[in-house]
């Protein structure tokens, strides 16, 4: 074969798919050093290599190249990750103890306000209400003191107010009771109520008042309190 | 866009001379050096030919044992070890296809591509520049008959026999569908590969 009739075979040639008699035409040439035939074989060699970087990019495994020097016999360090590893363990490990405090902390926090904004609500409510009592136009004041001194408001539209001073804190499971009583009845519970470590008390009953009443009188019970006095009244403030 | 990995993968000033110069001196360094130019490359033509990434790992690396036992016979001086070594590729990954599909192995071309002096004095970038993006787009523009038959030998290997029995198609018919892809394509790239 002539060099013209096989000048569309090297690329064929080139990438192993030329068919027979021309492979070995091909073959010929080359062996016998044709320097024609190595020429165009170089630049249909060229033509091949192109074709192999035509695919779409592909990244295989980040292990195969450990695997390809391992299979010459070269083993990589393998700690070169690993300080950094134990690093980042330790960091997470110190963020999650540190941001779980936090987080405790916080709610910790959290839930205090809470309860020092409830308990302020309270004393506000409290307060507005012994306001409405003290400055009702037909409150009346009564003084009591015999020990614990004070003194009881009765505003017959909103409720009945006391206050005291030398009123120790009850004792463990006890509780002052206040009573509301008419004349020749029973006393009725008015409420429960401790005082503070410095021995002061605020305790209103709200609503309107009986327009008989004629005493009233704290009383030590029981934590739950009771449906009748079981002590002797420690105050007594007499309305007549 | 696509061959921006390919091109950023083999980037790099530094000629093959040095790095094949250490391959014969059995550092084991530089066939580390070698599959960081290579390795995306061979593998992505790998991958093209067998479609199974566990395969073209290990063809991956029956290709760089090949190079890395055969380098002796290459010549430093004379051009990149890229087209060589992506010639081995290929040779590997068809010659997996025709044995797991039964097919009659090329022992002339595996012969061919053992001979690393057959890919010295190709041009030096020759895998660098963007000739490969040419060589695709001037695919793209071929009728996909043409197309057919150059991917068909190319990334599987058949012969044009072969072909025309897989595409059911006369022999000649075939040959010509061939001969002119070749003709276009070398036409299309004008400057860039001459014949």
């Amino acid at each position: 074969m002539t060099h013209e009739e096989l000048r569309d075979q090297y690329d064929l040639y080139a990438i192993g798919v030329a068919d027979e008699p021309v492979r070995d035409e091909i073959r010929g040439h080359l062996a016998r050093g044709c320097e024609e035939c190595m020429l165009q074989m170089r630049h249909a060699r060229e033509l091949a290599v192109l074709f192999g970087v035509s695919p779409d990019a592909a990244a295989p495994s980040p292990k195969l190249r450990r695997r390809i020097l391992a299979s010459v016999g070269f083993e990589q360090r393998r700690f070169g990750w690993a300080p950094w590893l134990g690093l980042a363990t330790a960091l997470s490990l110190f963020a999650a103890f540190y941001f779980s405090t936090r987080e405790r902390q916080f709610a910790e926090i959290a839930l205090s306000l809470r309860e020092q904004m409830r308990r302020q609500t309270i004393e506000l409510t409290q307060l507005n209400e012994a306001f409405s009592i003290l400055s009702g136009p037909s409150t009346i004041e009564v003084n009591f003191g015999q020990g614990p001194k004070g003194k009881v408001y009765i505003d017959r539209s909103h409720g009945v107010l006391l206050i005291a001073n030398s009123l120790p804190p009850a004792p463990a499971g006890k509780i002052y009771e206040m009573w509301v009583i008419r004349k020749g009845s029973k006393p009725v519970p008015a409420g429960l109520f401790q005082s503070q470590s410095n021995g002061s008390a605020l305790h209103i009953q709200t609503g309107a008042v009986d327009p008989n009443l004629a005493i009233v009188a704290v009383t030590l019970e029981n934590e739950a309190g009771a449906a009748q006095p079981t002590t002797t009244p420690i105050l007594t403030a007499s309305l007549q | 866009m696509l061959f921006l990995p390919l091109l950023l993968a083999i980037h790099g000033p530094a000629p093959d001379g040095d790095l094949v110069e250490r391959l014969q001196r059995r550092d084991p360094q530089a066939l580390g050096e070698l599959y960081d130019r290579y390795g995306r490359m061979a593998y992505s033509l790998i991958l093209r030919i067998v479609r199974d990434t566990g395969t073209a790992e290990d063809l991956v690396q029956e290709t760089f044992l090949r190079v890395w036992n055969r380098v002796q016979g290459f010549d430093a001086e004379k051009g990149s070890i890229g087209p060589w070594l992506l010639a081995v590729a290929r040779n590997r990954a068809i010659d997996y296809l025709r044995s797991a599909s039964g097919r009659e192995r090329n022992a002339y071309e595996f012969e061919e591509s053992d001979h690393p002096a057959l890919y010295t004095d190709m041009e030096h970038d020759l895998l660098v520049s963007d000739k490969a993006r040419r060589v695709k787009q001037a695919m793209l523009k071929l009728p996909a008959n043409h197309r057919q038959v150059l991917e068909l030998a190319y990334f599987e290997g058949l012969s044009q026999t072969e072909m025309a029995e897989r595409m059911g198609q006369p022999l000649g018919t075939v040959k010509t569908w061939v001969r002119t892809a070749l003709k276009s394509l070398r036409d299309d790239l004008g400057v860039v590969v001459t014949a």
